[in-house]
């Protein structure tokens, strides 16, 4: 029935999809470790994102990837922007729930916006090597992946070594564990909380360049992905970015593997019950421990 | 009624240049998902539909009144489009209606104007499941349902020499009445000729990540390819087949080849992709002469399929109202649904008939990259280039 090849082929393509969901979730966890923030405006980011890499590549004619140059500075000072005036005035006792509602009206502005600017035309960027791929073991790896998986894997290694060697990556974490103990000890948490948030979105420049590689964008695309991001850092235990790059390997995989069986629609629901299953078995998550304790 | 605000009209402050029996304007009430999944065709459509109230109100009008349309946004959400059009005939009181965007969108609305005993003329539901649900007032404004899209290409490949042509056969469709109906419409009338389906995809709507598709369809190594899609599945699917380096004798999908982003998105390697097509700007029948060039006029680039069955629609319903004399809510709609079930209209896209459940009767173009550009390739009295097989490498 299933070829060996074909599995072999399938858990590639599942590695390399896995990388990208991991570096698309990674931002997301983030906010809800530091701040309790449930940011539903992170793929509308993304996509923002891919559109300026488009519009970049576009206009230039240069390599999409140059754009991140631009982009996740930008996003950085988006990020402690958007903290500062909006996620800041937030009551602290009804954060989580009314965050939702803030970045729905954020993720609705930037469709919108994105609507308006560029229209609703679908977008690609047509790259010399799009359709290239190298050969591993009698497997296809495509170029543009293999280099979206470098981008992920270079991002959140950057990000774990910013969370574990820095100052301010000390301070995030004591602002993460305990909030009021990390302001006992002189930590200016509302600032450290900017600049997570400002971390979180220059992974979504990462991430939604990476996107844009290889893939169709139109402003509306975010509500696609915001589920399956959601469900991956559930599963991985809110906060932990590990724990979101595990989850998002072992669905990625998975997906990949079931789509072999069990068709597309089906494989697609493998998020949504881990999700249930993660709530119902262990809420806090597979490979966090206690909510957001560790990295 | 109509009468009476008439007279009401004709001493108030209009100041209609339409001349003669001047009356209050037709209005048109649509609903389009302008908004959401199908926002780009949807727009596509609203432009059509502009094109035509342009072109017949510069012409002076319908039946001497002016044409307005109200057009309303249900963000591709079928609740919304249901609630769009009982407020559009209930509270408006619009004088008649055109169809939205999409069979999904097409089969509830149609059910609300049924109701309301409204001729409903639409320009994109050609899924099977459209004309089996007993509208008798509904009538398709393009040449072919989706099942028939691909019949010109099923004629020609049955018809090639047994050991030319292609012996297998994989099929990936959009989960959507319409797209699979093309694909499927196909592949029964391949596998009744001896072509055997080696693999046979559905993916839903929301499916960003194509490669896993493309390694099955790319393990099972067909001969041909059959795509029934939209815009950016295909896309995306013709790009992960790429990456896995599938080379297929023949490749066809519904829909996106004949976009024109489709050769930004895929670059060179679109030489040889087939499609179905309803229209060609190309096409010498007198009211698409027209149509394209003042649409272009209009918009700044030529139309494209969406906007041509938007304004086909417009050109059915006109018909109607010119041969019967009437364009309001009442008996009238009765008299314009019976007049379109036994008549022939001369649109852009030819002349059009319809069954009883609202079928067009004519078939689509098979058009077809070569040398760079899409041309039409079947059937063999309209093609413009000869058809190309083995398609090129991608």
């Amino acid at each position: 029935m299933t070829s060996p090849q074909l599995v072999f082929q399938s858990l590639v393509l599942g590695v390399l999809l896995g990388g990208l969901y991991a570096l698309l979730a990674a931002g997301l966890t983030l906010y809800f470790g530091v701040m309790r923030v449930v940011m539903i405006a992170h793929s509308a980011f993304l996509i923002l994102a891919a559109y300026l890499a488009w519009w970049f590549n576009d206009r230039t004619g240069l390599d999409p990837l140059l754009s991140l140059a631009l982009t996740v500075p930008l996003f950085f000072v988006a990020g402690v922007l958007m903290q500062r005036l909006l996620i800041r005035r937030l009551s602290p006792v009804t954060l989580t729930m009314m965050s939702v509602l803030l970045t729905f009206a954020v993720a609705l502005v930037i469709e919108g916006l994105l609507g308006y600017v560029f229209s609703g035309t679908q977008r690609r960027i047509q790259l010399g090597y799009s359709g290239s791929s190298l050969e591993l073991f009698g497997a296809r790896v495509a170029v543009v992946k293999l280099i979206a998986f470098g981008l992920a894997a270079a991002a959140l290694l950057g990000l774990y070594l910013l969370l574990k060697r820095s100052r301010l990556g000390q301070a995030l974490r004591a602002t993460i564990q305990h909030r009021d103990a990390a302001a006992l000890v002189g930590i200016d948490t509302d600032r450290v909380a900017g600049y997570g948030f400002g971390l979180g979105l220059a992974t979504a420049a990462v991430g939604g360049t990476a996107l844009a590689l290889d893939s169709t964008i139109y402003p509306s695309l975010h509500w696609h992905w915001i589920g399956p991001l959601m469900a991956i850092i559930v599963v991985g235990g809110l906060g932990s970015i590990p724990g979101a790059a595990i989850a998002a390997m072992a669905l990625g995989i998975l997906q990949s593997l079931l789509q072999l069986e069990m068709g597309t629609t089906w494989a697609q629901t493998v998020f949504y019950v881990a999700l249930f299953a993660t709530l119902m078995v262990r809420p806090q998550g597979f490979f966090g421990g206690r909510l957001a304790q560790r990295f | 009624m109509s009468a009476c605000s008439a007279v009401d009209n004709a001493s108030s402050d209009e100041s209609d240049a339409g001349g003669g029996d001047t009356t209050e304007p037709i209005t048109i009430g649509v609903s389009l998902p302008l908004t959401g999944d199908f926002s780009e065709p949807g727009k596509g459509v609203q432009r059509g539909y502009e094109a035509w109230a342009k072109i017949v109100n510069d012409s002076g009008g319908l039946l001497g009144r002016q044409v307005e349309l109200k057009v309303l946004d249900d963000q591709s959400n079928a609740d919304r489009v249901v609630a769009d059009y009982e407020s559009l005939i209930a509270q408006d009181e619009v004088d008649l209606v055109f169809g939205p965007f999409s069979t999904r969108l097409v089969v509830p609305s149609a059910r609300v104007a049924k109701e309301y005993g409204m001729l409903f003329v639409e320009p994109a539901g050609a899924a099977a499941e459209v004309f089996e649900q007993g509208f008798d007032n509904l009538f398709y404004a393009a040449p072919a349902v989706a099942n028939d899209h691909y019949n010109y290409l099923a004629e020609h490949i049955l018809a090639m020499p047994e050991g030319q042509r292609p012996k297998t056969v994989a099929y990936a469709a959009m989960d959507d009445p319409f797209a699979q109906g093309t694909a499927y419409g196909l592949k029964e009338k391949l596998e009744a000729g001896g072509i055997r389906t080696v693999a046979d995809e559905v993916y839903p709507p929301n499916t960003t990540d194509f490669s896993s598709i493309a390694a099955k369809i790319a393990d099972a190594k067909a001969d041909m390819l059959v795509g029934g899609s939209q815009y950016q599945d295909a896309v995306n699917l013709i790009v992960a087949l790429q990456q896995l380096d599938y080379q297929p004798k023949m490749a066809a999908f519904s829909t996106a080849p004949t976009n024109p982003e489709f050769s930004k998105a895929i670059g060179e390697k679109t030489e040889g992709i087939l499609s179905p097509t309803g229209y060609t700007t190309k096409a010498d029948y007198p009211s698409n002469v027209e149509f394209v060039e003042k649409y272009t006029a209009q918009f700044g680039n030529p139309p494209s399929e969406d906007e041509a069955n938007a304004y086909t629609t417009g050109q059915v319903v006109a018909a109607a109202v010119e041969a019967v004399g009437c364009a309001e809510q009442g008996d009238c709609q009765q008299r314009l649904i019976d007049w379109l079930r036994d008549n022939t209209v001369e649109t852009v896209v030819g002349p059009l008939s319809w069954d009883e459940v609202g079928r067009p009767e004519a078939a689509h173009l098979i058009q077809q990259y070569v040398d760079g550009e899409i041309q039409i390739v079947l059937p063999e009295d309209q093609k413009e280039a000869d058809f190309l097989f083995p398609k090129p490498a991608w």
